[in-house]
């Protein structure tokens, strides 16, 4: 395992990992398990149990960490909870009436920690914030023109822009202004518009298909998207575009802005890959944790792998060579026998900065399919 | 109750708000509609290049910018001009030609090779079909794939 851009492997759990995120200060690691939200401690680099939080009913579809340590868990049981940590390490859940009536999809709490959005199936954006009068938290509804569901939000740094994407193929900026959490001080002077009242449609931008994940690079105002066609986009307020493809025609179903010129992507190709903005455009820069020997092209690989079939026949005994020829028919879902494993075994589904410094990730989190979260050196 | 399908309750049925996706609403919003006339120039400058024996420009004619936005007649008619064209290649020189096309237009050659096996006409050419798909897919991958069954601009 001596492979240089992986910093850390931790298996967690024998069930997909939709969704993950780790506190302010990377001690608390919450990751989603089917109905269950699982908070994991590290001591001395090893993640321990240390909450299950269990009131959902229906599969935890994402969760998220405020700055001041809020969980908030949302699900297809179409409620969200928030999770206020209490001294003695428990958590105390909070229901979140939503006012949807389909599956909760993802969750991102607003930079400030003071509110979060949920979008949904329902064709709706729900922003909630807290009431101190009524001990309650709100939900305030964002639904025009959303046709379709919601399946990724973003929370520019100033906490009022909220991008989001979804199936009907639109990436859309909403402001997500809430009178009295919000200043308007915050979006004075931005490039994306005038006036912000909740609600407004900020900004639209056609894309044709499934769009998996969204994220604000807030320092450049710009917004970067992958698409279900295995594309990565970036937009700005001047409505340019650029696309770039997926070395390996895969799509991706999350992104991470490394710095203002380089983007993390990864998704079905199980392992990560970085793009950079050169004077010509975005475009290809190198794997990540990718094994050498799957470089070669399908065909190439299956071609190797008989040619060695026929070699290995002709020493060993009919019945022996027979056992193997149907082991090694077996592929077990990969796409030849000798592909070396990429460290998630399965699709990433989110990655997350894990340390920064300077506006600069060194270290970026994953979650899988197949149970881990790994961190990735860049 | 328990012989009810609940899966298939229609659980809308009471909500006058949901408005549910309809075919319009994933229809890219085109800026402009071809008219039949200019599709029926590029066919007829299609047929002149296949005629001539330049099937490589005529393949690369047909598959740049294919009348997305045209009606459904308008389309049908383009894809029999570039059936056509496609079938006039020989085996030998598709893998070149494939080569030397853009990733767009790879694309959307992959698309007319989709549309032509779904329907008649195309499946009754369904060996060429295969024949250029094969070639595709070795020089670029699953990319036009995953792309064709995604893109809502349909040939």
């Amino acid at each position: 395992m001596s492979n240089p851009s992986v910093s850390a492997v931790f298996k967690l759990v024998k069930a997909p990992i939709y969704s993950h995120c780790f506190s302010q200060d990377k001690s608390l690691l919450a990751v989603t398990c089917k109905n269950d939200c699982l908070v994991y401690r590290f001591t001395n680099g090893t993640p321990q149990l240390v909450a299950t939080l269990s009131n959902h009913d229906k599969t935890v579809t994402a969760v998220d960490i405020s700055i001041h340590g809020r969980i908030v868990t949302c699900s297809q049981d179409r409620n969200a909870y928030v999770w206020e940590p209490l001294s003695d390490g428990t958590y105390k859940p909070t229901l979140v009436l939503l006012r949807i009536n389909r599956a909760a999809t993802c969750v991102a709490w607003a930079p400030n920690g003071y509110k979060f959005a949920v979008g949904s199936s329902a064709r709706i954006i729900a922003v909630c914030y807290y009431e101190q009068e009524n001990n309650w938290w709100v939900s305030k509804h964002i639904k025009k023109p959303i046709k379709s569901t919601v399946g990724c939000l973003s929370w520019h740094a100033n906490g009022v822009l909220l991008a989001s994407g979804g199936t009907d193929g639109y990436l859309r900026i909403f402001s997500g202004f809430i009178k009295g959490l919000d200043s308007k001080d915050a979006v004075a002077g931005s490039p994306w518009g005038e006036k912000f009242p909740f609600g407004a449609l900020v900004r639209e931008f056609y894309h044709g298909c499934y769009i998996e994940d969204v994220q604000w690079r807030s320092s450049v105002e710009r917004i970067g998207y992958v698409s279900h066609e295995g594309t990565l986009n970036v937009v700005d307020s001047a409505n340019n575009h650029s696309q770039i493809n997926a070395p390996d025609g895969l799509p991706f179903n999350t992104l991470l802005w490394i710095n203002d010129h380089e983007i993390l992507c990864a998704g079905f190709s199980n392992h990560p890959v970085l793009f950079t903005e050169a004077a010509g455009g975005w475009q290809f820069a190198k794997d990540l944790d990718k094994p050498a020997s799957a470089d070669s092209s399908v065909h190439n690989a299956v071609n190797n792998n008989e040619d060695l079939d026929e070699s290995e026949d002709a020493s060993t005994t009919f019945g022996i060579s027979a056992l193997r020829k149907f082991k090694q028919l077996d592929l077990k879902g990969k796409v030849s026998a000798d592909v070396n494993e990429t460290t998630h075994e399965n699709t990433i589904t989110q990655l997350l900065s894990y340390k920064e410094a300077n506006g600069q990730v060194t270290q970026a989190s994953a979650c899988g399919l197949d149970g881990k979260v790994v961190i990735y050196n860049i | 109750m328990a012989e009810t399908n609940w899966r298939r309750i229609d659980i809308d049925a009471f909500d006058p708000e949901s408005g549910r996706l309809t075919r319009k609403d994933i229809e890219p919003p085109y800026s402009s509609q071809i008219t039949s006339q200019e599709v029926s120039s590029k066919i007829s400058q299609l047929r002149s290049l296949a005629s001539s024996g330049d099937s490589k420009a005529a393949v690369a004619l047909a598959v740049s910018d294919p009348p997305y936005s045209g009606d459904e007649a308008t389309k049908n008619e383009y894809f029999k001009a570039v059936l056509e064209t496609l079938s006039t290649v020989r085996q030998a020189d598709i893998a070149g030609i494939v080569g030397d096309l853009t990733p767009v237009q790879q694309d959307a050659l992959v698309k007319y090779l989709y549309k032509g096996m779904s329907v008649p006409e195309g499946q009754r050419q369904g060996g060429i079909l295969l024949a250029w798909f094969e070639r595709v897919t070795q020089v670029a991958g699953v990319r036009p794939v995953s792309h064709f069954i995604n893109d809502r601009n349909t040939v």
